[in-house]
């Protein structure tokens, strides 16, 4: 049974508001982003706008600043110039806000070795929503993520990356997250893996997740993205739409780009 | 969600195998000292008991004798044990237990259970105070050094911020999670103290004591509660864990090692001390210049030329009462007057020792609460001095007592006078009470402030914390 398939056999509705209420809103929004360290410019005016139901792929080479972008959305990082905003908050000034609609999955989901993964959901999912969930809420999720009850029950001291990677998306599922921010999350990750992330994150978006994520695997992007952005340099040089080029096409495109 | 974060640094804190190592090992450590603490207690009260009663019966079985001889025969005044010295010994071992009371001398205390003890207690009495103010702190410190800056390696802080949580929040909830862990060691450990304390304690005496046990447990939690505070706020600041480590122990070791040692040398030197030969050579020259700077015969001189002229007699043989005796006690006086002025001296030194001491609590927590437990446990130097002005009270009456039984029961010249043993009697046996509780609090004022600032300060920076850092 597929992830996807257990997800539609529940009837719950994910997103916090309905799509049709905010459908041509951006989720998330980058308005002139720019940062700079000292004379390094990591980030050059990225104007995104991510609206719910969309996986936009940064691609791009180490230091392009992808993951510049999704720190600044974090407000780990201070933008120098623009705007970075979640549901329409920009996130410097709305820092606890903005980060409740959010859901963070770095390349490696960081959790205690000394709970288990089910605690570890516990913990980050009531830190994050402010209320307490039962067990079958939790095991649910994690179930949803693709993991089951007596690998959720052991300490996450002896877990794989891509069963971190689920207790990430269960903890997304548990916020009920209408923003997504991956970083790398793909990578490392066997291909089987790989594919059960590729459909947890279908499975996130036709729920009306507005998706970004930044990746180096051009066939991930292609399969799961709706957009692919190709960054050089901190600028966003192109923007792509998945359904409108091949696999071949895009690994082209991007060849043209990085040739200097 | 303070709670929830409480609960699960406790978990996370309580199968950590470094925290159960250590916890067993310093809770074996307390129930140790406790419990020899108890016992040296039982003994030593048991020993006191015995000496006390021996003393007295000794004191009344005195054949009949001249009573200027009994006032040479003297008294041993045995210091009692207090109950909480069980906990907290202070200066009890340095200072000595017994004073001999005896006629013409206020004699410094004697017996220092510090000079039986063997070399290796250089290294200081494991009392379970000692455990409390020196080892908790460092278990603190390796409890909480990685409160901030080992998530932060770990990479789950950037998990929590990404959450949205408050770093407030955090903080606050990391030094309840902490505090948790500590009492999994300190709950038992009070329980245990408390029974020591209880099955030491005479009937009644653990009532009275209540009080001063309540405010003991009160100054060691706000201790602990600053250490906690200080751990977190420099978890949350430090570039790395090591770097948290080592600023923590670093402040450990100025705390509990090189802070008490300078402010030792300081206190020295703000109220110098002179050694005890000084001091017995400087008192025995005012003892033979008088309180007057007259010679002791001067003033005899004069004392027979007033108290002649009084009684119209020209020779003290004439007079309705023993010269001599009264003489004596004139003597005695004088020497008192003496004996006031340099042990008032030395205490006072000893007084603004301590104030320099305890000021260094700005520096290190410890001086703080090291001032208070031995205040709240009656071994400081001031109850030291309460007992020894109690007993030199005691003896200035008992000698009273003895010259003027001489004075009026015979007359001048005559040594041969023997008194009825019914006198030895008279003398009430000697008791004593320790100050009342505000009393010995009123020395500690500036720990009690101090240390008060300290938990404030410390308190409020834990909740001050805004922003972490990430990197």
């Amino acid at each position: 049974m597929s992830a996807t398939a257990s997800l539609s056999s529940r009837a719950e509705p994910q997103p916090a508001v309905s799509p049709s209420t905010l459908a041509p809103a951006a989720v998330l929004e980058a308005k002139g982003l720019t940062k700079r360290f000292g004379a390094f410019t990591a980030l050059n005016a990225l104007d995104l706008e991510i609206p719910e139901g969309e996986v936009f792929c940064l691609l791009g080479a180490n230091g392009a600043g992808k993951t510049t972008t999704i720190n600044l959305f974090l407000n780990f990082v201070a933008p120098t110039a623009g705007t970075a905003s979640i549901g329409g908050l920009d996130v410097t000034e709305h820092p606890l806000e903005t980060k409740r609609h959010v859901a963070y999955i770095p390349e490696q989901v960081m959790l205690y070795k000394n709970l288990t993964g089910l605690e570890n959901l516990d913990y980050f999912a009531s830190l994050a929503t402010g209320r307490s969930h039962d067990r079958d809420e939790l095991l649910g999720y994690l179930a949803r993520a693709g993991l089951q009850v007596d690998a959720a029950t052991q300490r996450v001291g002896g877990y794989s990356k891509g069963m971190r990677q689920k207790v990430g998306i269960a903890i997304a599922l548990a916020k009920r997250a209408r923003a997504l921010l991956l970083d790398e999350p793909t990578s490392g990750l066997d291909p089987k893996a790989s594919n059960e992330f590729s459909e947890l994150l279908s499975m996130l978006r036709e729920h009306g997740a507005a998706i970004l994520m930044a990746t180096h695997d051009l066939f991930r992007a292609k399969e799961s993205g709706t957009r692919v952005g190709i960054m050089k340099h901190g600028t966003l040089v192109q923007t792509l739409s998945t359904a409108d080029i091949g696999h071949a096409d895009l690994e082209r495109i991007y060849l043209d780009h990085m040739r200097d | 969600m303070l709670a929830r974060i409480a609960t699960k640094e406790f978990t996370d804190t309580l199968r950590d195998g470094r925290f159960r190592w250590s916890a067993a090992i310093v809770i074996t450590l307390l129930a140790a000292a406790l419990g020899a603490g108890w016992k040296n207690y039982r003994d030593v009260k048991g020993q006191h008991d015995r000496a006390q009663t021996a003393m007295r019966d000794f004191w009344l079985n005195q054949p009949a004798k001249n009573p200027h001889s009994a006032a040479h025969y003297g008294v041993w005044a045995f210091k009692p044990r207090t109950l909480l010295s069980l906990v907290e010994q202070g200066v009890d071992p340095y200072v000595g237990v017994a004073a001999y009371l005896e006629a013409h001398k206020q004699n410094e205390f004697q017996f220092r259970p510090a000079m039986d003890a063997t070399a290796t207690q250089r290294f200081g009495q494991w009392t379970a105070a000692t455990i409390l103010q020196i080892l908790l702190p460092l278990l603190i410190v390796v409890l909480a050094f990685p409160a901030f800056a080992g998530e932060r390696e770990l990479g789950t802080l950037r998990q929590l911020v990404s959450l949205g949580v408050k770093p407030s929040v955090l903080a606050g909830g990391k030094a309840l999670g902490v505090a948790a862990g500590l009492g999994v060691l300190l709950v038992p450990a009070t329980i245990l103290g408390v029974m020591a304390l209880a099955l030491a304690a005479s009937e009644g005496a653990f009532a009275v004591e209540m009080p001063r046990i309540g405010l003991m447990a009160l100054t060691y939690l706000a201790y602990f509660v600053v250490f906690i505070a200080v751990s977190l706020v420099v978890s949350a600041r430090a570039r790395s864990s090591r770097v948290a480590l080592l600023v923590l122990l670093a402040f450990w070791a100025v705390n509990s090692l090189v802070a008490p040692r300078v402010l030792s040398d300081v206190a020295r030197r703000v109220a110098p001390t002179p050694s005890a030969f000084q001091f017995i050579t400087a008192l025995d020259a005012d003892l033979k210049k008088g309180p007057d700077g007259h010679s002791p015969d001067v003033r005899t001189d004069s004392l027979r030329r007033t108290l002649l002229a009084k009684h119209r007699v020209s020779t003290v043989d004439s007079l309705p009462f023993n010269f001599d005796a009264v003489q004596m006690q004139q003597a005695e006086e004088d020497g008192n007057i003496v004996f006031d002025r340099h042990y008032g001296a030395l205490y006072s030194a000893y007084r603004r020792q301590n104030i320099v001491h305890q000021l260094g609590a700005v520096v290190a927590p410890l001086l703080a609460v090291r001032a208070l437990s031995m205040g709240l446990a009656g071994t400081d130097v001031e109850h030291h001095r309460a007992f020894a002005d109690a007993s030199e009270a005691y003896r200035r009456m008992l000698i009273k007592k003895m010259n003027g039984s001489m004075a009026e029961n015979s007359r001048s010249g005559d040594f041969s006078y023997k008194a009825d043993p019914s006198l030895w009697k008279e003398v009430p046996p000697f008791t004593y009470e320790q100050p009342p509780l505000v009393l010995s609090m009123g020395m500690q004022l500036p720990s009690l402030w101090l240390l008060l600032a300290w938990v404030v300060i410390g308190l409020v920076s834990v909740v001050r914390t805004r922003k972490l850092n990430l990197d």
